[in-house]
């Protein structure tokens, strides 16, 4: 694969910008939460246009990794500061960009000790960028663990229901995980002899026995499986959903479950594709469940977050069958399935946020009419639900469509199935807007303000991503097409 | 085939009459949200000009020989390139023309129906997004587009039935015509996957052509036949999944007039027609269609016959008429079915819109209450309305009764007779039921109950007449004129059809056939006289003499109970709350129990280390005593 060194450091900035909004956060007074706020917005400003300029310069025709960045850190055990983007990697920074950027303007209304929770997001958005971009494995770990820690204290303190729960369940499986990532690590780079973490000097082929390469992707399949929600291994996350404050639950739904299966596909598909082909029907197996019995689940619940941390489940599914279909249709699906379930879940969890804070309340039961009371607000939220039920000319209906075609073909069975789940989604979905927004207007809301414009500038910009790319997926396509092909036909 | 380039003229008026209806929806949510006169002006200024791009288009290609075809690339995904384009042929010239005049004139309608209404801008918006939607489902090249846009329509229609989303049945209806549609529209999908894996593409001309027969073995054709008529079961509101559709009835009757009659129901119908010779190569799965049509005519046509509310006898009606053209199509005759599909546009729409006069003016639903607060002295919707009715019923010279007569010839050419026969009842059944509510209208009784138009809130009034009775008078002209253009519609429809496939869809003539047909429509309308009409009858019908029979059919057959007991016992008390368990208890119980062993034996361990002597003496004795076996064995 073509490698393209950058002419100036673009990646590095990104990860530069977040330890500057970080390092000027700490060095300002607590009380100045304007001031930190604004730092905020414009650090992550910063990252958001870094990533929209490299998806917009990243030369298709060539493909292969660009903006590569390499220093020699640890030459003696063969560890190299490495970044590179590819069609994989940059949707997923745009993702986290618009997330993070649209994460901190929801927040902006924030009192509680914000000079911590913002220096806190900034260390765990540093940690997901650089897992996006790492190309060398120490630090894909090192950045994987990096953006898990910060989650426990994001949550246990600026939470809500049942939160110290929450977030000691959440830390200890994503730590399993990250114990089933390191030995995976290990036993490929001691097994391949190379004294080299280089992820492209390890993928090569026939570098690996298929007997490691199965091993060692169940053991990233897993590891990284969990913190992709895939079942039954999903029980942290609409738990961690529904007790982080907004904008976490925006990252954490948005990016952190990402982080998992990226990671499935940057190391385990990577590094073991033999490994990847064996497990791929237990992986549309699991991924199959998990679309039906997240939806199923959904049903039944009683508060907002829950149901959306459950049409997590399901989604995520989604880009798990994508990713067990060993297709290019299947893979350009599971990686816009990412994107537009990111942006979609952000939309919701920032909506449901802005309601939240005005009614103090986030069960079913207790919610309704909101369409009077806060119409624009409620829209948006209308909007996500919308995207997440697959409507057409919204981002996540060209994914799951591929998906949809590409399981259909490889999984008769498995496809059938999950398409037949769509109905079940939209039942659940649709009877949390009913409940929420429809109905009467309940007379202890009335009067709450609606959304300003101000306040609403990233549900804003969110709808704004999801219908350009529901009406343009080429945009989406064809830079995914670029890493897709030649991975697809490096394959034995 | 022509596939001319893209600024072709009359490649640019289709997408204009596409686009246009899009940016006006862009225009009024993002920017002109409350601002109620620029939102109605903009949709309206936006339909219009896509009506005139349709007719233009329409007397362009009059005489059509060859369909117009244009795509350009949306996505590509590996080796696949997904189109969107411009196709059209008589069909979806014919089709095009249909929906932007019945939502022309649906939307200048609206202008006073919904004048006053705090959602007026929403509902502009709404109405935009459905023109969008449709025209483009409408003009599809592909069936990928078709589906994607069909779901658009879908939506709309969720948006518009729930227009008045703070009424629980209205929010309640509008989920449920999403969701029974979606489970159409998943069969749909798989259908049209199955399409995808054996003929690499979706593209409809494709489809229709020769080739598939031999690039599909027959089996899965006629499995993927029926699945993509699942799609059309669950948007034409067929058996078994017909019962949203009267409760889409909920929306504002503008609303019922353009989607659920005229237009967006119809699209079922469109699909099939659409498809017509791909479907045409599976014998048994058009004998289905052929029996879910006539089930669901006959079906309807009762739950019609029970009936108070005027909007559900339509809504009924509606479902019936669409068994008829699924009847028709499926029993080969093409043109019969599409032109029933476009006579029943105009006269289902005026209906529609006759009865929204009413209910505007009167503030009740219920047609006895209606004919008593005075319904017939609304002279225009009242006359408007009976021809309505009358080319409903089928009969000369409204519009309907060619298009029935037409319907009639196809079911004629089967080798069963128990088709026609249905056709027979169901034409008799159509007009008496139609009649009914006329003479019900027509002829009140006088009742003891104070008359509730006089009470009525006022604000149902501050619309304007005008606007809401020109739509009504130009239908109603339509209605009249539309039959005779039936062979000039014949020559542009089958003109680009092969011979082989004109002589199976025209049908043969036979010169008794209108007799039979007018004559039991007649009795139809004679028996409503003699019930309702005759000014000492009681005005009970004689089905609702029999309690058990009206009972079951205004239950409508019991078969929304069967999928309210199927959703609460077996979706939600059955999986959703199995699998909700599972994850609290086994998954999660499961997890938190791992943890809770963890910590538990933590502390055992350091029990070991609290220093106590007698335990260190154990641990010790315990351990020489394995090393011991160890050892030895």
């Amino acid at each position: 694969m073509p490698l393209t060194y950058a002419a100036f450091p673009f990646l590095s900035t990104i990860l530069l910008a977040c330890v500057a909004g970080l390092l000027i956060i700490l060095f300002l007074p607590a009380e100045r939460e304007r001031e930190i706020k604004w730092v905020s917005a414009v650090c992550s400003g910063i990252t958001l246009a870094i990533s929209i300029f490299l998806f917009i310069a990243y030369d298709q025709d060539l493909g292969g990794y660009q903006f590569v960045e390499r220093i020699d850190w640890v030459p003696s055990m063969g560890i190299t500061y490495f970044n590179g983007v590819d069609g994989f990697g940059l949707p997923m920074l745009l993702l986290t960009g618009i997330v993070f950027f649209t994460g901190v303007l929801t927040m902006w209304e924030m009192t509680l000790r914000v000079k911590e929770f913002f220096a806190l997001m900034f260390l765990l958005v540093a940690g997901v960028f650089g897992m996006f971009m790492a190309l060398d494995l120490f630090f894909i770990f090192v950045w994987y663990d990096v953006s898990l820690f910060p989650m426990y204290l994001l949550i246990a303190v600026w939470g809500s229901t049942r939160k110290e729960y929450a977030a000691m369940k959440l830390t200890l499986y994503l730590l399993a995980g990250s114990a089933l990532i390191l030995p995976g690590i290990i036993y490929l780079v001691i097994n391949a002899g190379l004294n080299t973490f280089d992820l492209l000097a390890l993928s090569e082929p026939g570098l690996f026995t298929p007997g490691q390469q199965r091993f060692a992707f169940l053991l990233f399949y897993i590891g990284f499986g969990i913190l992709a929600g895939v079942w039954p291994f999903h029980t942290w996350s609409p738990v961690g959903h529904v007790a982080a404050p907004t904008a976490v639950s925006m990252i954490h739904a948005g990016v952190l479950m990402k982080i998992g299966a990226f990671g499935v596909l940057r190391l385990g598909m990577t590094l073991c594709p033999l490994g990847w082909q064996y497990w791929a029907p237990l992986m549309a197996f699991l991924a199959t469940v998990g679309i039906v019995y997240g939806a199923f689940v959904g049903l039944s619940q009683t508060d907002v977050k829950y149901v959306i941390g459950y049409s997590s489940v399901s989604h995520m599914g989604i880009v798990g069958l994508g990713l067990a279909t060993v297709s290019v249709d299947g893979l350009n699906g599971a990686v816009f399935q990412m994107f537009a379930h990111g942006l979609m879940t952000a939309l919701f969890f920032s909506s449901l946020g802005y309601i939240y804070d005005k009614t103090h309340t986030k069960t079913i039961a207790d919610l309704g009419g909101m369409l009077k009371t806060m119409p624009v607000a409620t829209g948006y939220f209308i909007v996500a639900a919308l995207t997440g039920i697959g409507v057409p000319c919204l981002a996540s209906f060209w994914a799951e469509l591929m998906v949809f075609i590409s399981a259909f073909k490889v999984y008769p069975i498995y496809g059938t199935l999950a398409i037949c789940a769509l109905a079940v989604t939209a039942l659940f979905i649709l009877r949390v807007v009913q409940k929420v927004c429809y109905g009467p207007e309940q007379q202890r809301f009335a009067g709450l303000p609606d959304v300003s414009l101000g306040l609403g500038a990233p549900r804003i910009i969110l709808v704004s991503v999801i219908v350009i790319f529901g009406l343009f997926p080429s945009l989406m396509f064809d830079m995914i097409q670029t890493a897709t092909i030649p991975f697809l036909d490096r394959l034995p | 085939m022509i596939s001319p380039h893209p600024f072709d003229i009359t490649i640019l008026a289709a997408i204009a009459t596409a686009m246009l209806p899009f940016i006006a929806f862009g225009l009024i949510i993002v920017f002109f949200r409350g601002r109620d006169r620029i939102a109605a002006g903009i949709s309206i200024g936006a339909i219009s000009a896509a009506l005139l791009c349709a007719l233009f288009l329409l007397i362009k290609n009059w005489g059509l020989t060859g369909p117009i075809l244009y795509t350009a690339r949306w996505a590509t995904s590996g080796q696949w390139t997904i189109p969107i384009g411009v196709l059209l042929d008589p069909v979806s010239l014919l089709m095009l023309t249909v929906v932007c005049a019945i939502s022309f004139l649906v939307q200048i309608y609206s202008l006073g129906y919904m004048a006053g209404d705090p959602g007026f801008s929403r509902y502009y918006a709404y109405m935009s997004l459905f023109a969008w939607a449709m025209i483009t489902m409408t003009i599809s090249p592909t069936m990928l587009q078709l589906y994607i846009f069909w779901e658009l329509v879908g939506l709309a229609s969720y948006l518009l039935i729930g227009f008045w989303y703070e009424k629980f049945s209205a929010s309640e209806a509008g989920k449920k015509a999403f969701v029974m549609t979606r489970v159409g529209d998943v069969a749909f999908l798989l259908g049209l996957l199955l399409v995808l894996l054996h003929l690499g593409n979706l593209n409809i001309l494709e489809m229709n052509g020769p080739a598939v027969g031999g690039r599909m073995p027959p089996a899965t054709l006629t499995l993927a036949a029926i699945l993509i008529f699942g799609g059309v079961v669950g948007k034409s509101a067929q058996f078994p999944l017909m019962t949203w559709l009267p409760d889409a009835m909920e929306g504002p009757t503008p609303v019922s007039a353009l989607l659920h009659s005229a237009t967006m129901v119809a699209a079922g119908v469109y699909l099939f027609a659409r498809l017509f010779p791909f479907f045409e190569l599976s014998p048994s799965a058009m004998t289905l269609f052929l029996t879910i049509g006539t089930i669901t005519m006959l079906m309807a046509s009762t739950m019609a016959m029970v009936a108070r509310d005027i909007k559900q006898v339509w809504a009924y009606s509606t479902i019936s008429q669409l068994g008829f053209m699924i009847m028709a199509l499926a029993a080969g005759g093409y043109f019969a079915g599409v032109f029933h599909l476009t006579t029943h546009a105009g006269f289902k729409a005026l209906l529609f819109l006759c009865s929204g006069v009413f209910i505007h003016h009167f503030g009740t639903n219920d047609m006895f209450e209606l004919g008593q607060s005075g319904g017939r002295s609304l002279k225009i919707p009242m006359i408007c309305m009976t021809i309505a009715a009358a080319a409903l019923s089928g009969l000369p010279p409204f519009s309907g009764f060619f298009s029935k007569e037409a319907i009639m010839a196809a079911l004629a050419e089967l080798d069963n007779p128990v088709w026609l026969w249905a056709g027979f009842l169901g034409a008799f059944l159509t007009s008496y039921y139609s009649f009914r509510l006329i003479f019900i209208m027509l002829f009140p009784r006088k009742s003891e109950e104070p008359d509730h138009g006089t009470v009525d809130d006022h604000d149902h009034h501050e619309g304007g007449y005008w606007p809401m009775a020109w739509p009504l008078i130009i239908l109603a002209a339509v209605t009249l004129v539309l039959g005779f253009g039936q062979k000039g519609l014949d020559h542009f429809l089958m003109g680009t059809m092969t011979d082989a496939a004109r002589h199976g869809a025209e049908g043969g003539h036979h010169g008794w056939l209108p007799f039979i047909a007018v004559g039991l429509c007649g009795i139809g309308v004679v028996v409503a006289y003699l019930e309702f009409g005759l000014p000492r009858s009681a005005q009970i019908g004689f089905v609702e003499r029999m309690d058990r029979v009206k009972h079951f059919f205004a239950e409508r057959w019991y078969i929304d109970r069967f999928y309210r007991w199927f959703l609460d016992r077996i979706i939600y008390g059955g999986f959703s709350r199995l699998f909700t368990a599972n994850d609290r208890k086994v998954i999660d119980g499961g997890v938190d129990g791992l943890g809770r062993s963890t910590v538990e034996a933590g502390r055992r361990l350091s029990d070991l280390h609290l220093g106590m002597i007698q335990y260190k003496l154990m641990v010790l004795f315990v351990t020489m005593i394995f090393l011991g076996l160890y050892f030895f064995f």
